[in-house]
This record gives C-alpha cells, structure tokens and sequence, in this order.
C-alpha cells in the first residue's frame, strides 16, 4: 500500500465514521416514530442499507469473477474474494435485523416467505463460496471454482429483488423505490434523510471495509508467492 | 420487549457485528506481515537466488 492509498483509505474511514454517527443520530433521534409501527420502525434504517450493501457487494464479486475469467489476473480474484467477505457479513446482518423487526411486527422471527427465502439462499451459496477458498488448497483452482460460483450466485439478487411481485410474500414490496410515485411523497422527509445519510454512512463503511480487505488479499497473495518462489 | 428493546437489539448487533469484523481484519493483517517479516529477515534459500534452479518449491 502507497502512502498516498493508506491516507485515502484512513480519509474514507474517518469520513464513515462521520456519517454513522449522524446517521445513528438522525434515525435514532430525529426521525419520527411510525404511525402503525412505532419506534420499531426505526430498524429499516439498517435493514435497507444493509441489504443495498450486501447487494453491491455480490455484483463486485460477479464483475471481479467475470474479469478474473476472463483476463486471469489475481487482482480480480483478489477484489472477488474481498467482497464476497463483506458480503456474507452484510447479508447475515440483515436476515438478522429483517427477525428482530419481524417479531414486534409480523409475530415471527423467521417465516418462510418467498424474500426470506431466496435470501437465505443467497447467504447460504456465498458461505459455500467461502469454504470453498478455504478448502480447495490449490490457490488457481480455488479462484477459478470461486469465480464460477460466485457468478451464479449473484443471479440469485434479481429473484430477490422480484420476489415480492411474482408471489404473494408477507415482505412488503419497495415503499420508497416506487415505479409510480416519488420517494418523498411516500416517506415524511425526516425518515427520508434518515435512511439516505445511513445510506451513505453504510457506502462509505463498506468502501473502507474493502479497501482493508483488498489490502489484506494482497498481502496474503504476496505471502503466498514467496513461499512459492522465495524472497524477491 | 418494548420496541426500543427491539430497535437497540438490532443496532447493538449491527454494530458489534462491524465493529468485530473489523477487527478481525486488523489482526489478520498483523499475522502476515510478521510471516512477511520472519521471511524477509531469515536468509534466502540457495533454491531462490540461483536462476536456473529458481521455480515452485512444493
């Protein structure tokens, strides 16, 4: 890492830091409670951020896959990997905050919803993903079968995201990304700048998140490489 | 639990979550570059500095 990447990075960390603590404010003392809901609302200013996160982050892993394919270059296996990480994490978070609002609202932790489901299954197949690296031994084996399964994994997103219109889900469809209304004629404008400064609270946090991440791939590659070759 | 009960349960873990992700990625990070280190400060294999015996040692 140059001098000029780790001031950037440390940039994008304080910035993050920034916007979470705004953010946390904003959702937490500024916005308005629910009508319906109540405070409990309140969770959907993780949970939306989250699974954009965690959205963003599997169609970095499907890009990098594509490339590293494609080129056969280790910087795009080693971007692939670093965001399918972060994207087990955020997709985890938010299956778990999508339970604890779900019980004060729905009465149930968990329901086997078409939305839930296909989430799970997302989180499930990047799992797989991640014992894979960790399993196969042979470093180009392990990245060409990652890069594979990373592809089709991400084809799960768009089943996700429409699940809520081909079958009859208890998970709400989008109220804010509306095809026919505008986002602040379906929110009161604090809950909207709310969700949007956790937005890009989340954004920046995932951004800082990976360029650690990516540094640590590089290392580990390099590590790697001079087991293999000795010192250069 | 009440609703705030709820929301704190969710923010705390949320948090917790990043907060020991992150710090898992800085330990790691530690072990390698001391790997690295320990590497770079013991000396080079007689393998490593001929060129014509140079290649994968397995």
């Amino acid at each position: 890492m140059t001098a000029k990447t780790g001031k950037a990075t440390r940039i994008l960390g304080a910035l993050a830091l920034f916007f979470v603590v705004l953010g946390l404010y904003w959702g937490l003392v500024m916005a308005p409670p629910d009508a319906y809901q109540g405070d409990t609302q309140r969770i959907m200013y993780l949970h939306i951020p989250s699974i954009l996160i965690a959205y963003l982050s599997f169609f970095i892993v499907f890009v990098g896959s594509c490339l590293f394919l494609w080129k056969r270059e280790r910087r795009d296996d080693v971007l692939a990997y670093a965001a399918a990480e972060i994207g087990v994490l955020f997709t985890a978070l938010t299956i778990i905050e999508g339970a604890i609002w779900g019980k004060p609202t729905w009465g149930v932790w968990w329901t086997w919803d078409a939305r839930l489901t296909l989430t799970a299954i997302l989180l499930l197949i990047f799992i797989a993903y991640l014992m894979l690296r960790a399993l196969i031994e042979e470093e180009d084996r392990a990245a060409v079968c990652g890069a594979i399964l990373g592809i089709i994994g991400f084809l799960d997103i768009p089943l996700i995201h429409m699940s809520v219109y081909w079958w009859r889900t208890l998970h709400q469809p989008p109220s804010i990304l509306r095809p026919d209304k505008a986002p602040w004629d379906n929110i009161h404008p604090a809950m909207l700048v709310a969700l949007g400064l956790n937005f890009v609270a989340f954004v920046l946090l995932y951004f800082y998140l990976l360029s650690r991440r990516i540094r640590l791939g590089e290392r580990q590659e390099e590590l790697r490489q001079r087991k293999l070759y000795g010192r250069r | 639990m009440s609703h705030w009960g709820y929301v704190f349960l969710a923010y705390g873990i949320v948090w917790a979550a990043i907060l020991i992700y992150l710090a898992t990625l800085r330990s790691r990070l530690k072990k390698i570059e001391v790997e690295l280190a320990v590497i770079d400060s013991s000396p080079e294999p007689e393998a490593a500095r001929d060129p014509r015996t140079a290649g994968p040692r397995r």
